[in-house]
């Protein structure tokens, strides 16, 4: 699989856990509670990988926000919590207590909202580093298996994704979750080359 | 002569920091650690005037690192770096006698560090 | 085809019933439509040419202002969620509304908003909601109001609680009447919450649905009456039935469960769904309460679980009638 050097990685982890932390923050005004995220591990894999590691092959399900961006690249990211998790999320956010029923429906809304946060953030932190411009759709939200949402029983695609571990944390509980950005060979290939730009910017 | 301890667990964010140090200040001696642990080493044969502590590094923690980092050095000056500044952020640093600074790191960031360093 | 002309434009966004709010590269408000000037209290002169933190100080940082930078900055459109954000703007329906300060019910969306020569703006949209939101609490009152009275469960349609409540009182003062015995089942799915947890919430309610039919289609009496007691618990009622009756229920039960072959990869030992049984008969005497016989159901549904589950415990009560 596709690998970047030692110092291009670390740019990579800076920048996203920059857009996560900043996510964190606009995230803790809306519940007036303290929350905290961080990248602790990012790496490129395959479709396949991401949603083994997702808990395809066990039928799990995960709730999933997706965002297209196009521009300086071109990629179709995702924020992915397991169901259950997510529903525990919307529940810390909206900080009452509410019914199953209740909380199915906000579920989407909610979760869409916080996709849009912490996607934007990422990317916006990317954007910023690079000196890139993107455009961002707004978040449109998804249920089902690993395999479901990476469209995986589609066609043939030649590309890999980035995936990043999410550590999120409120009011004391942790949640792990996952953001994938799906990257075709061109999409690869400009992300490094605006993380060598933002490098050399570093060491004029 | 004025040392400054860098700490971050990422090398390009230490990188930033010491740049935009002796842009500013190329007499000054910038010193890094990559983790709070290896930074509480270095302590033991450093006495910096500024220690730049990020807050969210695996392991030991910047708020972790700088209770330890206090009683160890009381006259240097601790600034937290986050991007993730919120009032529990705040208020904790605020009780810790510690200043913080937001990420991404500029060079105005640096600065206004700096002024904050020297306005004894 | 010409663009409208500016006079035409004009009038409309004087006339639209939403706010428009339209900000400069530098935050500064450079529109500011009729609604927005009646429901903010704010004429347009006060405000045109003012930063977004001048005219909005408690929003400062907050997630419609992220979002504002967000669109200029990076190009990114926003989405804010009723859910999350009731009412962002100090918006309100009317003066007296503004006097208590009781903000509308607001929908916002920010967006970039490109503009021929110029630097990006963006372009905030409000709509009012408060009609919908209080339609939707009525309605949800509503729901809560006749839920109270019904006495079918939703998820099963077998009997819910509140019927077995009442059938158990009536049963119970029966059996005291005719000194005849009194059997009550309660049973609990082994290892639910695993099961939600590895096929999530829609699969538990189905698997549930499935149990409520196998239970209920076990042959049982007239006055036998099978009821959903709780989250993944259920009860049985079996009037005029001794402990030997009560047993051959609950094993028929347990079987039709288990005959079901609902699959169960994280329950333990089994590899597929099943329940525990704890069964409890009384003749119920002068001081008896259904408290005891439910007690000595749940003492026994307990010992069950600790036996391994998928079995049936019976609770002996001392005497036949207390």
């Amino acid at each position: 699989m596709f690998k970047l050097s030692a110092l291009q990685h670390d740019a990579l982890v800076e920048i996203f856990n920059l857009g996560v932390g900043q996510a964190a923050a606009a995230m803790s005004r809306i519940v007036k509670e303290e929350v905290t995220m961080s990248v602790p591990l990012i790496a490129f894999q395959s479709r396949a990988q991401v949603a083994q590691t997702l808990g395809s092959g066990e039928g799990r399900r995960i709730s999933a926000v997706a965002q297209q961006f196009v521009g300086a690249f071109n990629t179709e990211a995702f924020l992915m919590f397991p169901e259950e998790k997510s529903l525990e999320i919307v529940r810390l956010m909206v900080g009452q207590s509410l019914t199953m029923e209740e909380l199915g429906e906000m579920e989407q809304e909610a979760m869409s909202e916080i996709g849009n946060i912490i996607l934007n953030s990422c990317m916006g932190a990317f954007a910023n580093a690079s000196g890139r411009e993107l455009q961002g759709s707004l978040p449109i939200y998804h249920a089902g298996t690993g395999d479901d949402i990476l469209g995986l029983s589609g066609k043939e695609w030649d590309g890999v994704v980035l995936a990043l571990k999410i550590d999120f944390n409120i009011e004391k509980r942790h949640i792990h979750g996952h953001v994938a950005f799906l990257l075709d060979m061109t999409a690869l290939q400009d992300l490094q080359q605006y993380v060598d730009d933002y490098l050399a910017g570093l060491t004029k | 002569m004025i040392t400054i301890l860098v700490v971050d667990d990422s090398r390009v964010s230490r990188l930033l920091s010491k740049q935009f140090i002796a842009q500013k200040h190329p007499d000054w001696t910038v010193a890094e650690a990559a983790s709070g642990e290896e930074a509480l080493e270095k302590l033991t044969h450093l006495s910096p005037a500024l220690i730049l502590l990020d807050l969210n590094m695996p392991g030991m923690g910047g708020f972790a690192a700088a209770e330890k980092i206090r009683p160890l050095r009381p006259a240097a000056r601790i600034v937290l770096l986050t991007a993730n500044v919120q009032d529990a952020t705040r208020e904790r640093a605020a009780a810790l006698g510690i200043g913080f600074a937001e990420k991404p790191i500029t060079e105005t960031r640096i600065d206004q560090v700096i002024a904050f360093l020297e306005s004894r | 085809m010409a663009d409208p002309s500016p006079y035409l434009l004009n009038s409309v966004l004087k006339a639209v019933r939403v706010g428009v709010i339209v900000l400069d590269a530098g935050q500064r408000i450079v529109l500011w439509n009729r609604w927005i000037e009646q429901h903010a209290c704010l004429p347009a002169t006060d405000v045109l040419g003012k930063t977004f933190a001048d005219v909005f100080p408690g929003m400062v940082d907050g997630r419609t202002h992220v979002a504002i930078r967000s669109a200029l900055l990076n190009n990114f459109a926003s989405l804010i969620s009723q859910t999350l954000n009731k009412a962002p703007f100090p918006l309100y329906a009317n003066p007296a509304d503004a006097a208590d300060d009781a903000r509308m019910q607001q929908a916002v969306h920010v967006m970039p908003l490109d503009v021929p020569d110029l630097p990006r703006h963006c372009l905030v949209q409000i709509g009012d909601v408060s009609m919908s939101v209080s339609r939707e609490r009525k309605l949800r009152e509503m729901a809560v109001e006749l839920e109270s009275q019904t006495l079918v469960d939703g998820l099963t349609g077998i009997a819910n609680r509140r019927r077995f409540d009442l059938h158990l009182e009536g049963e119970f003062r029966r059996a005291r009447r005719n000194v005849s015995p009194l059997s009550l089942l309660m049973i609990d799915v082994d290892d639910f919450k695993a099961y939600n947890d590895s096929y999530g919430h829609q699969r538990g309610d189905a698997c549930l649905a499935r149990i409520a039919a196998a239970l209920d289609a076990v042959p049982h009496r007239p006055r036998d009456l099978v009821a959903r007691y709780g989250g993944e618990e259920f009860a049985v009622v079996l009037p005029d039935t001794d402990v030997e009756g009560a047993l051959q229920v609950a094993e028929a039960m347990r079987t039709a469960i288990a005959a079901l072959l609902l699959e169960h990869a994280h329950a333990g030992n089994a590899r597929h769904v099943t329940a525990s049984f704890g069964v409890s008969t009384l003749t119920p005497g002068q001081e008896s309460t259904t408290g005891a016989l439910i007690h000595g159901a749940d003492r026994a549904l307990y010992q069950a679980k600790r036996a391994g589950r998928n079995c049936v415990m019976v609770h002996a009560h001392e005497g036949s009638s207390a």
